[in-house]
């Protein structure tokens, strides 16, 4: 398993539109990916499972890739909460 | 089967309480008053490239969001801006109002309905200010998003069309 927290820094959160991005991003790896926040862990695939954890700025989750592609599925999801969270 | 249960059995007993019959198609509800339109016409790309899912937008004419299916509210945006649901059958919905309304931080809409609440089509879920939204240069356009599209072999949007809150506006084919 590959994983990474990240403190969010996005003053709106993982509103809806960053959720659908974060679950598109993690559907291009065959892996599962979940999402570990403060409200509990969420399949970051599922849009509304994304946005049921309300991560708010500020908050540090923890991403888990498990499975094929793992490290390249943890190297570009990182990379996405760099650039988009 | 024996005759009673033929009689009483749940899948053959017409309910009348729910309108969706188990087979053909879902169908789910205009959640506001408005002109539906095409996803696609939405300007935010997130919704009109389908980012989100499939689906169909409607510019509210009130501003009164009501359930379009029954259901379980998913998750009730803090602010307001927007609500997901799980409809009975399955069908995960959102209805975003407005685009970039998240930065309203909550003004101008106001709640009436919680993450976790059971809700029936037709319940007000939330009330928001049309004119406040639009005068604080916003576009109120809501999209009604499937964001379980994927699991769906058809969506049919049935747009261009004015409509009243509980007209149907999607068709989804298992």
């Amino acid at each position: 398993m590959q994983s990474f927290t990240y403190v969010v820094q996005d003053p709106m959160g993982i509103h809806a539109r960053p959720a659908g991005m974060l679950a598109k991003a993690a559907m291009a790896y065959p892996c599962a990916v979940t999402l570990t926040a403060p409200a509990g862990t969420a399949d970051a695939k599922r849009l509304m499972s994304i946005m049921r954890l309300a991560v708010k700025a500020g908050m540090e989750v923890t991403v888990s890739c498990e499975g094929e592609q793992e490290e390249e599925a943890a190297a570009g999801l990182e990379a996405f909460f760099q650039e988009n969270l | 089967m024996g005759f009673f249960q033929k009689l009483f059995g749940k899948s053959d007993a017409p309910s009348p309480a729910q309108p969706q019959p188990s087979a053909g198609p879902i169908q789910i509800f205009a959640p506001v008053a408005g002109q539906a339109v095409p996803i696609t016409q939405v300007s935010d790309p997130t919704f009109g490239e389908k980012i989100l899912g499939d689906g169909i937008a409607i510019k509210p004419s009130e501003g009164k969001i009501f359930a379009p299916c029954d259901g379980k509210i998913d998750m009730m945006f803090e602010t307001g801006h927007a609500v997901s649901l799980a409809s009975d059958g399955g069908v995960e919905i959102l209805i975003h109002v407005g685009l970039d309304t998240v930065e309203l931080k909550g003004k101008h809409y106001t709640i009436h309905a919680h993450s976790g609440d059971k809700v029936k089509k037709g319940d007000l879920l939330m009330e928001f200010d049309v004119e406040a939204i639009v005068a604080a240069g916003y576009d109120v356009i809501t999209p009604v998003v499937i964001c379980n599209s994927d699991d769906y072999s058809a969506i049919r949007p049935f747009a261009d069309k004015a409509v009243a809150p509980g007209e149907l506006i999607l068709e989804l084919e298992k």
